[in-house]
């Protein structure tokens, strides 16, 4: 038998049963869709994120130590003398506070910074400006809210309030910039910006230990090689015991994190495909009894195929080819369904996160050649039994089989 | 003369669960080209479990079988299934057209499974279409929308669109009433003067009376012609005790 007489064939049953065929392929649409959309999201947003990173951001290394004793200005000045290869150190102080415009108040991540953080750091102004040196030097009563808490705080994160005041505790600040929310915060606490001395005089404490500290690698230095130096030095410095040395001294290169964004995802995904492997399991279950029913429903026209020379073969491949197809229209359906899916959820993260307002859903080939594959597999491991029973009836029986 | 089949000896007897069943005992007949031949006997004599065997469908427990010289009982199925194709044409009493294809698809189907080239298809299905005179405007009717002798005049151009070396069929006007198998049976008779062999199953003797000659069978025998004699004067005796 010729493969487009075949395909014809196929083609021919499959339109004969419609509606059943439809409501065959569900659980592989359902399965396919899952794996599609979710994939097709994670994707998107790990492109938006690296993609906002930028070239920049891969000079950063992010530094913590957490010794038993507080880290100084002293300390930042230590290590840009003794380690080469930074072009900034800054430093961070941070600690909590409450956020109160007009009636509406919330907790906020107070974050105070000194002169080199937003250089180095991934934070982009969307309005305003940063503290001058004069407001750094003075511990001036200014403050950086991001898009989150103006959307939170003014109702809308459009609102222009460049030059209105907030309330953290009982202290007025006036807001000189607002920042584009980060892609990684995602608690529930508004993010703001203080200069460091007005955040360790007024908030923290004057004692406050410095938290963290990032460094801003020289142009053409290795960002890895530079982490890897910076946490031998620190590690002497504080006389950290060997066996102590990871718990106590972290050093990150933004590349770094950004593999370890990767990997969270990566285990995120492997979650959704097992649960999209159980409904495709499902689904091939369900393949495999409609054509176990098809192929008692036409056990004489079996046995007229039979008589008019139909081999086993040939049996075996029409209905093995009906079992295939139904899969792939199934997937097919399924990318489409999870593609389509990927935009809503696309939407509705948009909507939530300010950051992401750019997020696309990103489907690769590589998923799509795996969708089909799949469809294909289940195809032939689910309509391998029911076609090979078609192939073995016998023709003088099946034709006159009422 | 060429004997198309060659049957000799043939016995078939059936395992089931009932147990054993010798459907035939010893047949053995020959088919010259272009004879109309017909097996005719009562219900259970064994004549469906014949043809099934002439058709290559089933295979003798003992006895040998030549279509055209060649020995049937030596093949494997994928060779029985290609003899079926190329050199069988079967008509049956159910029709057994796909519902929802065309007449052209039915008419074709047999040509899937004889490499016949894409292109010759249609020219040879509107050619076994003319020879059983189906009106041209019924070709792509959809088979369910014809009447019962239209149908079997579809399932007899299907028969031949291999232009087999013999024609089986298996109490082909048991469906139809009396006008419609009579036209069937003039299908035959015409495709007889056009050279085709035929043989024909049936246990009614009037249909039997359309072929050049008889065949009676009975518990699985070819009846002799002094036994034949016999049955008929016992039937026409028995017809007349009835009356
Ligand atoms: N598949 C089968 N299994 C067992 N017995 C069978 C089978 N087919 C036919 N028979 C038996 O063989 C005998 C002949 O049957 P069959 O050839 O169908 O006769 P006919 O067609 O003349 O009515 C009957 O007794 C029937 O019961
Ligand atoms: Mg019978």
């Amino acid at each position: 038998m010729r493969a487009r007489d075949l395909l014809y064939e196929t083609w021919q049953a499959l339109t004969a049963n419609r509606g059943r065929s439809m409501l065959t392929i569900l659980g592989i649409v359902i399965g396919i869709a899952a794996v599609i959309s979710m994939t097709a999201l994670i994707g998107g947003i790990q492109n938006t994120i690296v993609s906002s990173l930028g070239l920049n951001q891969s000079r950063e290394i992010y530094i913590s130590v957490s010794a038993g004793r507080s880290v100084t200005e002293g300390d930042l000045e230590r290590i840009r003398l003794s380690v080469p290869g930074y072009e900034l150190v800054t430093g961070t102080v941070s600690g909590t506070s409450t956020i109160t415009q007009g009636k509406k108040s919330a907790n906020a991540s107070i974050t105070g910074v000194d002169q080199g953080y937003f250089t180095t750091s991934s934070i982009k102004l969307a309005h305003g400006r940063f503290f001058s040196d004069a407001e750094m030097k003075a511990g001036g009563m200014v403050a950086i809210i991001d898009q989150n808490a103006v959307k939170d705080l003014f109702g809308d994160a459009d609102v222009q309030v460049v030059g209105k005041t907030v309330k953290l505790g009982n202290d007025e600040y006036s807001i000189v910039g607002v920042s584009e929310s980060s892609g990684f915060s995602m608690g529930s606490y508004e993010t703001v910006y203080l200069p460091r001395k007005t955040a360790t005089s007024r908030i923290i404490g004057s004692d406050a230990s410095i938290s963290q500290i990032i460094g801003y690698a020289k142009p053409n230095v290795d960002a890895e090689a530079l982490a890897a130096s910076t946490k031998t030095f620190l590690v002497s410095y504080f006389n950290v015991p060997a066996d102590k040395a990871d718990d106590e001294v972290t050093v990150m290169s933004m590349q770094s994190m950004v593999d370890q964004f990767n990997t969270v995802m990566s285990a995120f995904s492997l979650i959704m495909g097992a649960v999209a492997g159980i409904s495709l399991l499902v689904g091939g279950i369900g393949i495999m009894n409609m054509m176990l029913t098809n192929v008692t429903e036409r056990i004489r026209e079996i046995g007229l195929r039979k008589a008019l020379g139909a081999r086993s073969a040939d049996i075996t491949r029409q209905f093995l080819l009906e079992s295939i197809a139904l899969c792939v229209c199934g997937g097919l359906l399924g990318i489409l369904v999870g593609y389509l899916g990927a935009w809503g959820l696309a939407l509705i993260v948009r909507a939530m996160r300010p950051s992401l307002a750019s997020m696309s859903p990103a489907i690769s080939p590589a998923a799509v050649l795996t969708a089909v594959g799949i469809s294909v597999a289940i195809g032939v491991v689910f309509g391998y039994s029911p076609a090979r029973r078609a192939a073995r009836l016998d023709p003088v029986e099946s034709l006159h089989y009422q | 003369m060429v004997n198309v089949i060659e049957v000799h000896d043939l016995h078939r007897i059936y395992e089931s669960g009932a147990g054993l069943t010798h459907a035939l005992r010893g047949v053995s007949l020959t088919v010259e080209r272009g004879e109309f031949i017909a097996i005719m006997g009562p219900s259970g004599s064994g004549k469906s479990t014949l043809m099934n065997i002439l058709g290559c469908l089933d295979t003798p427990t003992s006895g040998s079988y030549r279509l055209e010289g060649l020995d049937i009982s030596r093949l494997g199925d994928d060779d029985l299934a290609e003899i079926r194709a190329t050199r069988l044409g079967f008509v049956f009493q159910s029709f057994n057209l796909l519902p929802r294809a065309t007449v052209m698809r039915n008419v074709m189907l047999p040509l899937l499974y004889s490499d016949c080239p894409v292109r010759e298809r249609e020219p040879r299905a509107v050619k076994a279409l003319s020879s059983v005179s189906l009106p041209v405007e019924y070709f792509d009717h959809r088979s369910n929308e014809l009447s019962g002798g239209q149908m079997q005049r579809v399932a007899i151009a299907r028969a031949l669109v291999n232009d087999p070396a013999v024609v089986l069929a298996d109490e082909p006007t048991g469906n139809l009433d009396s006008a419609t198998g009579q036209m069937v049976l003039e299908t035959f008779e015409r495709l007889r003067d056009e050279g085709k062999t035929i043989v024909l199953i049936t246990h009614d003797p009037t249909v039997a009376s359309w072929a050049d000659r008889t065949m009676h069978i009975r518990d699985g025998h070819i009846l002799t012609d002094e036994q034949e004699r016999e049955a008929v004067a016992a039937s026409e005796t028995h017809g007349r005790g009835t009356t």
